[in-house]
């Protein structure tokens, strides 16, 4: 008994300096994880003219955050950015859940046949030219109907919400067929509220991509006042069109404010959804 | 019994076919918009393909011409390089990320403290979800060779560069490429985490203890029991990000510059600026023809990796 108390205690003394080591490697890993962002963070509170390596700003102001928000060229683009979130994140999961819930019909007709519609796109597409001209002629160009309805059709999360609907029982399915119910009550009142955790996700993921949309705008919107938030910013950092810096604000603090603007709408509810982002990446993973 | 089809569906007659077809008319219904939106983006594009064989400029109807977009294109030097650079870039990224993330990996799962790796895992996921038009101001920003740039300021007050002799990192040929690679390592190497984790937490735990028994130190388990249990995880990643190879456009798109079109051409960049930056009309016949290429290589890619994935872990990915 002693022996073994021995035994163990020699054991932790070994484990101890390699998870030092190994907590130390991970705090330099998070320093320079977080270095880049804090420093864009401190850069846009900070209103003294010359910049450097500084833990917090030598003369903190808002200025650079007033300018964004008061001056309409720039929460023009941040509205465009919302509408676009919104309407598209929820016309995404539409699409999906509805996909995913014909998908898991195998008896039906024709199922397979669709379902290889949809999988082909994944192995080939028209490319950039031809979906280009396709949105052109539609007469959809300079509209923020193209940057809407184009990523709305994703085949990848319509698979991950198939994958998600094939986990329900199907004792649910047939019980709800001989209490009557239509295919379409049945897919709004069983399907989609077993699917909450799902939705979430792939909800999330829609919005993620969405709010960062910067290729499909720079292909499809030459309108700078359909411009949306990503575009605007790519542009402020170019230094095409600064606006003018209200109060004491530079230059810079004002094009490290327009960074932050586009960061902290998922810095905010990241940490609260972080589980529904990770379990996401899981559906894809664990099953095909 | 009824007998399955190999794909799955119950073979049956063109009757019992007409019945099931009556009785899941509403879930064809449910599926039109689906099918409107897959065959009007994915599928009109497809029609398209054919300009790759004419000349067309958008005012005039186009005008067939055969190969010669095609042989224009082989012998043109921007293509070639762009060809090149698509390959390097996302295959050496790849390798760095998969490989950073699973060291990454092992090294947290080595940690005991829950709480410290919780939020170890909060932050490193972070840069995740920011947009490649951020990331790339972030870093345009820190990598500024003027004063207000992080890198350069800190190299300067070390001592290392004197003042005056800032680096460009991203107009400079020499930096570009290697600062791209930093960069997506910064951005997706903690996310990339999640699914070796998530294969590491399911090794039983009844292993490790066996091998302590039996006098295994820390390395032979993560030799013997750990690595064994990854690999099949890290070819599965490298086999599904292979075939995205040929996609690569935002990350380098915002990155380049052009001071390092040489380094930072790849071809959905070639086609963009071919296409709206060339400062005549736009050559859609041509730039579809590049299209035509590099979707053809990507398919290959994509049925190349399906068939390794099917013979490695028994299924496709498709």
């Amino acid at each position: 008994m002693a022996q073994e108390m021995i035994v163990k205690n020699k054991k932790k003394r070994k484990i101890k300096p390699f998870s030092v080591i190994n907590g130390i490697i991970f705090i330099i890993i998070c320093f320079f994880t977080i270095v880049p962002i804090w420093k864009v963070l401190i850069d846009s509170l900070d209103l003294y003219t010359s910049y450097g390596m500084r833990l917090w700003p030598k003369r903190f102001g808002l200025d650079g955050y007033i300018t964004v928000f008061s001056n309409s060229t720039l929460y023009r683009p941040l509205l465009v950015s919302v509408i676009t979130t919104l309407a598209g994140t929820v016309l995404g999961l539409l699409l999906s859940t509805l996909g995913g819930y014909v998908l898991i019909q195998w008896k039906m007709p024709g199922r397979n046949i669709l379902a290889g519609l949809l999988l082909f796109t994944m192995i080939f597409s028209g490319g950039m030219i031809p979906t280009y001209l396709v949105v052109k002629n539609l007469g959809l160009t300079n509209t923020l109907l193209s940057v809407i309805l184009l990523p709305a059709i994703n085949v990848y999360n319509l698979v991950l919400m198939r994958n998600f609907f094939e986990g329900i029982p199907n004792a649910l399915f047939e019980a709800a067929e001989i209490d009557g119910c239509s295919p379409f009550q049945t897919f709004y009142k069983i399907v989609l509220p077993l699917s909450k955790a799902a939705l979430a996700s792939i909800g999330l993921m829609f919005a993620v991509a969405y709010w960062n949309d910067y290729t499909n705008f720079k292909l499809y919107i030459t309108n700078a006042d359909l411009y949306n938030f990503q575009m605007k910013l790519r542009s402020l950092i170019l230094g095409s069109d600064l606006p003018t810096a209200l109060g004491s604000a530079t230059e810079n603090t004002v094009k490290n404010a327009a960074v932050m603007v586009a960061i902290i709408p998922f810095m905010f509810i990241y940490p609260f959804c972080q589980k529904y982002f990770i379990s996401g990446i899981n559906i894809g993973a664990v099953k095909e | 019994m009824k007998k399955k089809g190999s794909a799955g569906v119950a073979v049956v007659s063109p009757k019992k076919t007409r019945k099931y077809v009556i009785k899941y008319k509403s879930f064809y219904i449910m599926f039109i918009p689906v099918i409107l939106f897959t065959l009007v983006f994915h599928y009109l594009p497809l029609f398209g393909l054919g300009y790759a064989f004419t000349e067309f400029r958008g005012i005039k109807d186009p005008e067939f011409i055969g190969l010669e977009n095609f042989t224009r294109m082989f012998s043109s030097q921007g293509f070639l390089n762009a060809f090149g650079n698509t390959l390097k870039l996302s295959i050496v990224k790849l390798i760095l990320n998969t490989g950073l993330a699973v060291i990454i990996s092992l090294m947290l799962n080595e940690i005991k403290s829950l709480k410290f790796k919780k939020t170890t895992q909060t932050i490193i996921y972070l840069p995740h979800f920011m947009s490649w038009v951020v990331t790339a101001s972030v870093f345009t920003l820190i990598l500024s060779p003027s004063q207000e740039g992080l890198v350069n300021a800190l190299l300067v007050n070390l001592g290392i560069l004197d003042k005056g002799q800032e680096i460009y990192f991203l107009g400079s040929k020499k930096w570009w490429t290697p600062m791209f690679y930093v960069i997506n390592m910064w951005k997706d190497t903690g996310w990339g985490t999640i699914i070796f984790l998530a294969t590491l937490s399911g090794i039983s735990p009844e292993l490790y203890e066996a091998a302590t028994m039996d006098g295994a130190g820390r390395w032979a388990q993560m030799r013997f029991i750990t690595m064994p249990a990854l690999a099949n995880t890290i070819i599965t990643v490298l086999i599904l990000n292979l075939a995205k190879v040929m996609n690569l456009f935002e990350s380098v798109f915002v990155l380049q510059n052009t001071a390092v079109i040489q380094q930072a051409d790849v071809l959905q960049t070639y086609i963009y600026t071919q296409t709206f930056n060339s400062g005549a009309l736009p050559n859609y016949g041509y730039t579809t023809a590049v299209g035509v290429v590099k979707s053809l290589v990507g398919c290959v890619l994509v049925l190349l990796c399906n068939y390794l994935s099917k013979k490695v872990r028994g299924r496709g990915i498709i």
